[in-house]
């Protein structure tokens, strides 16, 4: 203020005097002063200026865009990565305004690929939000990996160094390692690699992988047993003609204690062989190598085994020709409220979880009867405090189990349904005796619901996943966890045993699936490629793959000794709630939100990519071999029954 | 720059009594309320994944507000969809509808019915892989695809599964064939048993017929040509179509091209049944409700069935070279298509079609008996149309017979009655006539006959009581006075109207879109005389009167 009178007034002076020259001087000298503070203050705010991430990111854009078709979407592939850390150093920077403004103009170009991401990140607002949400934390900590062929990568140097873009480079140094394969650009097909890798570091997958899993099949499990007599029956019948078939058997079991003792995974050769000639049916379970139980496992009665080897006897043989035949259990009158639902192994009994936390138990056997049961009511014990009722006399035809005090998200049966299993949103897992019809055992110790819980292959220990990112193993007579398996970034949202007792799989919201050491508790591997929350798995009979499904319908099969996508299974429209394996393995079912059961040619498929390792041609995708719409009945739950017939069950919902 | 805007977060803090919450403190607070919304909707969306639903409820967002442990919202239970209502003069501010609710009303209402109990129910949604057609899965969609028909897979030397698509072959089970076979040969030979009336209810109720469908359409088509001659036969055909018509879990449209032809052909056909005495005209009827129904149902998807129908209708209409029993079908099956096909298609040929109908109906100029009795049904069936329409046009606008209407008619009740010489009614028509819908010969009215005529056509009197010895005639033209008789429905056989040119240019101002009724009725008044009163509303014609 004053300054400026004062010069006012020495202009005027010099103006009265008639010192022209000094005067233009002095206004010379002044202008240079004003600019140059100017541009001191432009200097600074660029270095601190939002608009630059906004400039940056947008001539990054344009390049990428108009850059040579064939290295295009490679270089594409920069811009998310690029997207995203722009808009949170925005965040953190306190620009909300401007990263606001940032996110919807870029919003597009993502949408397609990465829309429940962009979701989460919209919600962003202050740099405390940053550190608090575990998507925004992982995206920081860890980087993305792109791959690019040498010269898309040369192109992209040459464009940072040209162009001077300090802010981008900045963002591609700190947030992205390249991986740069000499040859030609790659095929678009293995996008899925670059852009779902979040919230872990290449290199911890990559180490988590590298450990070894024995996927083969328990020694001397009843399947094996029942081979034995088959094949020996068969000797008797024709012993030249099975001579070679008894020598690969002996090959193969010799292997399979080999794999056994030294612990160690053989991908054996002769498998091929033996699977030729000998039964199909028996041919997928036997060739697996064989593994020791690290679990002390439950004696089988022998009434049971006798049940599942006159089971195994009569099994119905399935492939891509001849299809299983499926019953369909549809839950009416559920008023939106059934939550889960599963089928015992024989398929004669149905549970329903609801949301009013109550479970029920359907016997299909005797549906249909006449309501003369009242017999078996006398056995009713005394109810405690969780209560059950069989309410016969109400002519009601299931067996309501009480006990839950918040919504029952999952229920499984015990291998031989003599138990039950329920989990709920109020923490607790509670078992079940479907003999007694009461409650036996209320396990505490998740901290927060409980959303999946399930029986391992031969009973006694079970599995379970809660929101409090943790899954549990637990054995039916202890009421603490055995093990407690944490290492998942957000919601483990489904479990499932391997049929080997010796892992179990976990799925998860952060978009992963694990594979977890029962005996350690460690997680040894890592699958990575769901673009949405995984919510339902399924192990193959012979324990090599894995099949996940997920909320967009997408479901992928996985080996699990290379940890690889083996193919994604691309036909649902809607979230696949459900999927099983048949026996032998051969069809993969899957159920899904948008009222279909689907079949899938799993054999040859993992047939085609055999040979496609040894051929290195282009992907075969899994077949569907069939899609079985219901009435408008999103199907919850499959299952193969030991004889190979499909149950499936879902709740009719009109109207929705 | 959040979705909350600082305005919400000011709003709040006074309704939880914070009267003066400073701006940069809302300021702050916008993002993050934005930011713990966002949270709670993600928890809600895990919630609502895992009781396998794909709509998110009220519950939901209980349950992720339990999750975060804070206490639920409350009062959003109900598995109703929130109403939202916009408050009067703002334009972005929405409420919910929260109606004060009296306890006594609650106290005093009946109990609802309880809910029916949960359930569960078995069936098989695919034996072998081939889905079984019962009602519990979803119907057929048409015939399945070729690609989806049959696959073999040939497993070549590397091993590749190969799809090679075969010629594609519709294989029909068993059961379907015998099913066929048994429909046809009812249909063809017993269709008066009680056994045909059983499968009817079959084809419109079964819900596995669906491969059947282009079997049963060739068929149909097929026998109507054949069998022209015979009536039971087309009319149990006919019956076949309409069963499968009926029948929900069926997809027939995509045979309809296949099944008009012969509908068609049995409302317009020259010849049905071979002998005098068969009733074809019940069969034409039929068949025009059944064309009326399917352009109902599918004239929406199937955009020209009803245009390429009506073509062929009123082609067969407007020639006069085709047979009056043509003319018949014709009528009923525009009629049967509703008032406004009638009006846009009847009415403005029906002045030109009564100068060729009138000589027909005259037993003077027409001497064969079939012939006149065949123009007579063409009339009863022209009188009917007619007053669908100006019965269907009086509903809809009552008030359109205002007073004003009332001259005109006058008058142009002055034109018909001022030329009565034109008139060639004949009496042992009357006889010959077959009694038509709607109208019963009423013997009362002739004791209404001698009702006085006075009024406005003192004139006629003399014309009329000489040409017409039956005294209904003259009850006929006396229209305006003998309102209770003519509402009680009387056949009216004053229809050979004359048709002068005054008259005609009456219809053709008529005829406009912007008629009124008033203005329609007097002009069919023209042409059918009192008989169509019988079409109009007791008040409606008292008011007119």
């Amino acid at each position: 203020m004053e300054d400026e009178e004062m010069e006012k007034k020495v202009q005027q002076y010099l103006q009265r005097k008639g010192f022209r020259l000094t005067e233009l001087a002095l206004q010379e000298e002044r202008n240079r002063l004003s600019t140059s503070s100017l541009s001191d203050v432009a200097l600074a705010r660029s270095e601190n200026d939002p608009a630059r991430y906004y400039d940056g990111y947008s001539k990054l854009r344009t390049w990428a865009y108009s850059s040579l078709d064939q290295y295009k979407h490679e270089l594409l592939r920069v811009l998310y990565p690029a997207y995203i850390h722009c808009f949170m150093d925005l965040v953190a920077e306190g620009h909300t305004q401007e990263a606001r403004s940032f996110f919807h103009t870029f919003r597009e170009d993502h949408e397609l690929m990465h829309s429940r991401d962009l979701q989460k990140l919209e919600g962003i607002l202050s740099p405390l939000h940053l550190e608090e949400m575990e998507l925004a934390q992982s995206l920081r900590q860890n980087k993305f990996r792109i791959k690019l062929c040498e010269y898309s990568y040369e192109l992209l140097l040459q464009y940072l160094q040209k162009t001077q873009a300090l802010v981008v480079l900045g963002i591609i140094n700190e947030h992205i390692t390249f991986e740069v394969s000499p040859g030609q650009s790659s095929l678009i097909s293995d996008d899925s690699d670059v852009v779902a890798l979040i919230g872990t570091s290449k290199d911890l997958a990559k180490q988590i992988n590298q450990k070894d899993v024995h996927w083969g099949l328990l020694e001397d499990s009843v399947e094996e047993r029942m081979e034995k007599a088959l094949s020996d029956s068969d000797k008797t019948e024709a012993e030249g003609k099975d001579a070679d078939a008894e020598d690969n058997k002996k090959r193969s079991s010799e292997g399979g204690k080999q794999g056994g003792s030294h612990k160690k995974v053989k991908k054996d050769k002769l498998v091929g062989a033996t699977g030729k000639n000998m039964k199909s049916e028996t041919s997928m379970v036997s060739v697996a190598p064989r593994v020791k139980p690290e679990l002390t496992l439950p004696v089988m009665p022998v009434e049971v085994e006798q049940s599942i080897l006159e089971d195994l006897r009569n099994r119905a043989q399935l492939n891509n020709l001849s299809l299983p035949s499926v019953s369909f259990y549809t839950f009416l009158n559920t008023h939106n409220g059934l939550n889960c639902s599963s089928i015992s192994h024989d398929g004669s009994l149905v549970v329903g979880g609801f949301s009013d936390s109550s479970v029920k138990v359907w016997d299909m056997s005797k549906i249909g009867q006449p309501p003369k049961t009242s017999s078996s009511q006398g056995e009713n014990g005394p109810s405690q405090g969780e209560r059950v009722s069989t309410s016969d006399e109400g002519r009601k035809s299931y067996t309501l189990f009480q006990g839950h005090s918040g919504p029952v998200y999952s229920a499984t049966f015990s291998p031989f349904g003599d138990f039950l299993l329920s989990s709920s949103s109020d923490s607790t897992i509670r078992l079940w005796s479907t003999k007694l019809n009461a409650n036996l055992v209320c396990y505490k110790g998740h901290n927060y619901p409980v959303w999946d819980v399930q029986f391992s292959p031969v009973g006694h220990y079970f599995a379970s996943a809660s929101h409090d990112r943790t899954a549990r193993i637990w054995s039916m007579d202890k009421i603490q966890p055995l093990r407690i398996m944490a290492g998942h970034l957000s919601d483990v949202d489904c479990v499932q045993w391997h049929v080997n007792c010796n892992y179990i799989a976990t799925g998860s919201s952060d978009k992963t699936v694990r594979l977890w050491d029962v005996k350690t508790g460690e997680c040894i591997r890592m699958f990575i490629g769901h673009r949405s929350m995984v919510l339902s798995l399924a192990m193959s009979p012979d324990g090599r793959y894995m099949a996940s499904g997920d909320e967009d319908g997408t479901i992928m099969m996985w080996d699990l000794s290379s940890g690889r996508c083996v193919s994604p299974l691309v036909g649902h429209s809607s979230c696949v709630w459900s999927l099983a394996y048949s026996c032998e393995g051969a069809l993969l079912a899957s159920g899904s939100a948008d009222c279909t059961v689907k079949l899938w040619d799993v054999a040859s498929s993992t047939k085609a990519l055999k040979m496609d390792e040894t051929k290195g041609g282009s992907t075969n995708r899994l077949r569907m071999l069939k899609a079985l719409p219901t009435k408008s009945t999103p199907v919850y739950t499959l299952r193969f029954s030991r004889r190979n017939l499909l149950f499936a069950a879902g709740a009719l919902s009109l109207g929705s | 720059m959040s979705i909350v805007p600082k305005e919400t977060i000011e709003v709040i803090a006074q309704s939880v009594g914070i009267a003066n919450l400073p701006a940069d403190v809302s300021a702050a607070l916008a993002p993050d309320v934005e930011y713990r919304l966002r949270e709670i909707m993600q928890e809600a969306i895990k919630c609502m994944r895992h009781a396998k639903r794909t709509v998110l409820i009220a519950d939901d967002v209980d349950s992720a507000l339990s999750l975060r442990n804070v206490e639920p919202v409350y009062g959003f239970a109900s598995g109703d969809p929130l109403r939202f209502k916009r408050a009067v003069g703002h334009k972005d501010l929405f409420y919910i509808d929260d109606r004060e609710v009296d306890f006594k009303e609650i106290i005093e209402a009946p109990l609802p019915k309880a809910p029916l109990d949960t359930a569960v129910v078995a069936h098989w949604l695919a034996i072998e892989g081939v889905q079984p057609a019962i009602p519990e899965n979803p119907p057929f969609d048409a015939i399945v695809a070729p690609t989806e028909n049959k696959r073999t897979e040939h497993v070549k030397d590397d091993g590749l599964p190969v799809d090679i698509k075969l010629p594609v072959k519709h294989v029909l089970s068993r059961e379907l064939q015998m099913y066929f076979d048994k429909i046809a040969e009812l249909t063809m030979s017993r269709s008066e048993t009680s056994v045909f009336k059983e499968a009817l209810v079959s084809l419109s109720r079964d819900s596995g017929l669906h491969p059947l469908v282009p079997y049963f359409s060739y068929f149909v088509a097929d026998e109507v040509t054949r069998s022209l001659s015979d009536l039971p036969v087309l009319f149990a055909l006919m019956r076949v179509v309409q069963s499968l018509l009926h029948n929900p879990h069926i997809h027939i449209e995509p045979y309809l091209h296949q099944l008009m032809p012969p509908m068609i052909t049995c409302i317009v056909a020259k010849r049905l049944g071979h002998r005098l005495s068969d009733n074809h005209w019940e069969l034409r009827d039929f068949c025009a409700n059944l064309v009326a129904s399917v352009c109902r149902r599918f004239g929406h998807v199937y955009h020209n069935l009803q245009t390429r129908l009506t073509k062929t209708l009123i082609h067969a209409f407007l020639d006069p070279q085709k047979s009056l029993t043509q003319h018949y079908g014709a009528v009923q099956g525009i009629s049967a298509l509703g008032p406004s096909a009638i009006r846009l298609l009847l009415l403005p040929n029906l002045q030109t079609y009564m100068q060729l109908l009138e000589p027909e109906l005259q037993l003077e100029k027409q001497k064969n008996e079939m012939k006149r009795k065949e123009a007579w049904r063409v009339y009863g069936a022209l009188l009917c149309a007619a007053g669908k329409c100006l019965y269907d046009r009086l509903k809809l606008f009552p008030n359109l017979l205002s007073p004003s209407t009332r001259p005109l008619l006058r008058s142009s009740r002055k034109v018909v009655t001022t030329n009565p010489n034109k008139r060639k009614p004949s009496t042992d028509l009357s006889a010959s006539q077959p009694p038509l819908k709607k109208m019963a010969t009423d013997g009362a009215m002739n004791s209404l006959a001698s009702t006085p005529m006075a009024g406005n056509m003192p004139g006629t009197m003399d014309g009329f009581s000489t040409q017409l010895p039956n005294p209904s005639m003259m009850q006929a033209s006396s229209s305006g006075q003998l309102v209770e008789s003519t509402t009680s429905g009387v056949i009216r056989r004053d229809q050979g109207n004359i048709h002068t040119q005054r008259v005609s240019t009456v219809l053709r101002l008529a005829w406009k879109e912007d008629q009124n009724a008033g203005h329609l009725l007097s002009s069919l008044y023209e042409v059918f005389g009192e008989a169509i009163f019988s079409f109009v509303q007791p008040p409606e014609i008292s008011f007119f009167l």
